[in-house]
C-alpha cells in the first residue's frame, strides 16, 4: 500500500535514526566511564585478631596502636586497669588522634579537638563521640570489634 | 643567509603576511590603570614555568607510597641541581596562584567580566578550581606526614558537601581512605589530566580575551589615551615583568629552598600546628568558626555549603550584574567584590598568624 502523505519526512526519519544511535552509544559509553573511574569501594574491618599478650601488658595509662584497615586503632589501659578500644581518628575532619597520658585525654592536632578516656568530645570542633569498639577475648586472642558485630573465629 | 632561505621557504609555503597584519593590528587600550592588563600575562608566564619544572621533576619522581618520599628526597640530595628545581616548582605555584589571585579580584573589581566578556570570566574562574586542585594534588605528592594528614582533611571535606560529597570523596580517594590509590589518582590528576584541562581552558581563555581585545573599566572611558600597539610596546613590558618575576622566583628557590617533612605514616597522629598551604587558609579559618554541631545540622555541612555557595555566586557575577553590562556603574557590585577581596586577604591572614 502506498501513501499519499508519509507521517514522516526522510530528514526527520534519518535525524531520529541518527540521533536515537547516538544517545545510545554515548550513554552506554559514558555508563561504563563512570563505572570505570569510580573506583570498587572496600569497607573498613569488622574486626581485627590481634595477640592478647601483647596488648594486655601494656604499663597503665599508656595506648597502644594497633592498623584498623588504612587506620590507627587505640588500645587503652586506663588507671584502674579497665581496657577501651577505638578508633583512633577524630571524628571532626578525620585527623588521627594522640593520646595525652598526663591529662587522661585524647588530643587531635588539627583543630583541637580533646576527647576524654571514654572517647566523648568535651572541647573543640569534633561533633561527635570516638568510635569506640567491642573486645572480646578469645584464649591467647584478642578480637576487637565494630560495635556490635558477631564475631566467629575459626576453631583452631 | 640560511634565515633569509628559511624565511622564503616559509612564505612560499604560508601567509605569513596575513599574521603579521593581524600582530600588527593588535592594540591595546592605554589609560591609568592599564598595569591591570599584564596580571593575566603574568600568570601565564608562571604556569608555562610550572609545566617546564614540572616536566623536569617527573623524570625522577616515583609514584609509589613506599618511595615517592624517597625519590624526593633523592632528587633534593642526590641530583645535580634537583633541590633547586623542586625548589622552583615549590615557589612557581605560590607565585602562580599569588598572581592568579591578583588577576581575579583586579578584574572583578574594575568588572572587566561585564558584557561580553562573560566567558571570559567563567574560563578564569574555572581555572581558579584547576589550579586548587593542582595545588592540592602536587602537595600530596610529597607524601610526608603533613601532605598525609592535609589531603585526608581536604578530601574529607569535600565529603561534608551535601548529596554529592560521598561520591567525590571516593572519586578523590580511589577507596573509602588515603592509600596508595589516592597517590596514583593524584598523581594522574597532577601530571596528565589537569595539565590537559589546562592547556584547554587556559586557550580558550586567552583566544576569547583575543576576539574581546582588552576590557577598558567604566570609569575611564573618557580618561583612555591613544591606544598602543601590542607588538613591540606591550609586549616588552611583558618581558620586563616576566623577568623582573624570574628573578623574583630563582631569589627564593635559592634563599627559601622548600623543605621535606617525615615520611607519611598513616598510623601516626597529625602533627602539631598543622595548617594548609596559604591559599586554602581563608577556607581553614572560615571551618574554624563553625562549631561541629549547628542544632540540628553537622557544621561542616552547613560551612562547606555556605561556602560552595559564595563561589557559585562569584562565577555568576557577570550574568548577574546586569547594571555594569549595560554599561551603568554598579556600586553593589563593587562592594561586593570588596567584601570578596577583604574576606579573602583577612581571613588568610587570621588563619596565617592565629
Amino acid at each position: 500500500m502506498k501513501l499519499d502523505h508519509s507521517l514522516l519526512t526522510r530528514r526527520t526519519f534519518l535525524n531520529t535514526l541518527f540521533g536515537g544511535w547516538l544517545i545510545a552509544v554515548l550513554s552506554g559509553s559514558v555508563y561504563a566511564f563512570l563505572k570505570f573511574i569510580f573506583p570498587t569501594v572496600g569497607k573498613e574491618p569488622d574486626f581485627v585478631v590481634l595477640n592478647k599478650a601483647d596488648f594486655f601488658d601494656i604499663p597503665a595509662n599508656t595506648v597502644k596502636i594497633f592498623p584498623w584497615g588504612g587506620k590507627p586503632g587505640f588500645f587503652l589501659k586506663k588507671d584502674d586497669g579497665t581496657q577501651i578500644a577505638l578508633k583512633g581518628v577524630c571524628t571532626h575532619m578525620e585527623c588521627n588522634i594522640s593520646y595525652v597520658p598526663g591529662v587522661k585525654k585524647f588530643y587531635c592536632a588539627c583543630h583541637k579537638g580533646w576527647f576524654d578516656d571514654n572517647g566523648r568530645n568535651i572541647e573543640g570542633p569534633p561533633p561527635k563521640p570516638l568510635e569506640m569498639f567491642d573486645i572480646v577475648v578469645a584464649g591467647q586472642k584478642l578480637v576487637i570489634a565494630k560495635k556490635g558485630v558477631q564475631v566467629d573465629l575459626p576453631k583452631a | 643567509m640560511i634565515s633569509r632561505r628559511l624565511e622564503e621557504w616559509i612564505t612560499e609555503r604560508y601567509d605569513t603576511e596575513a599574521l603579521r597584519r593581524v600582530l600588527r593590528a593588535k592594540k591595546v587600550p592605554s589609560h591609568p590603570l592599564e598595569a591591570s592588563y599584564f596580571t593575566g600575562g603574568l600568570t601565564l608566564f608562571l604556569f608555562i614555568f610550572q609545566f617546564i619544572t614540572g616536566m623536569a621533576l617527573s623524570l625522577y619522581y616515583v609514584p609509589h607510597s613506599e618511595y615517592a618520599y624517597k625519590s624526593i628526597s633523592d632528587i633534593m640530595t642526590k641530583l645535580n641541581m634537583g633541590w633547586f628545581f623542586r625548589s622552583l616548582h615549590h615557589w612557581g605555584a605560590q607565585l602562580a596562584i599569588a598572581s592568579l589571585f591578583i588577576h581575579f579580584f583586579t578584574n572583578m573589581l574594575l568588572k572587566s567580566y561585564r558584557k561580553p566578556r562573560e566567558l571570559v570570566w567563567v574560563t578564569g574562574f574555572i581555572m581558579i578550581a584547576v589550579l586548587y586542585f593542582f595545588g592540592l594534588s602536587g602537595y600530596f605528592l610529597i607524601w610526608d606526614q603533613r601532605a598525609f594528614t592535609a589531603i585526608r582533611v581536604a578530601t574529607g571535606g569535600a565529603g561534608s558537601l551535601p548529596f554529592i560529597g560521598g561520591a567525590i570523596k571516593v572519586f578523590l580517594r580511589g577507596g573509602i581512605d588515603v592509600t596508595q590509590e589516592t597517590l596514583t589518582r593524584f598523581y594522574a590528576f597532577h601530571v596528565s589530566i589537569l595539565p590537559m584541562i589546562s592547556l584547554l581552558i587556559v586557550g580558550l581563555h586567552v583566544l576569547l580575551v583575543q576576539v574581546h581585545g582588552m576590557s577598558v573599566p567604566l570609569s575611564l572611558k573618557d580618561r583612555e589615551g591613544k591606544p598602543q600597539p601590542f607588538f613591540p610596546n606591550v609586549f616588552y613590558k611583558d618581558l620586563i615583568i616576566w623577568l623582573s618575576a624570574t628573578g623574583i622566583l630563582v631569589t627564593l628557590a635559592v634563599i627559601v629552598p622548600v623543605e621535606l617533612g617525615v615520611k607519611a605514616d598513616p598510623m601516626a597522629p597529625a602533627p602539631e600546628n598543622i595548617k594548609p598551604e596559604w591559599y586554602f587558609l581563608f577556607l581553614f579559618q572560615t571551618l574554624k568558626f563553625f562549631p561541629g554541631q549547628i542544632g540540628l545540622f553537622n557544621g561542616e555541612t552547613i560551612a562547606i555549603t555556605i561556602i560552595s555557595l559564595a563561589i557559585l555566586f562569584a562565577i555568576f557575577i557577570p550574568f548577574l550584574d546586569r547594571r555594569s553590562s549595560a554599561g551603568k556603574p554598579s556600586p553593589a557590585y563593587t562592594y561586593i567584590g570588596v567584601f570578596y577581596l577583604l574576606y579573602f586577604v583577612v581571613m588568610t591572614i587570621i588563619g596565617f598568624f592565629y
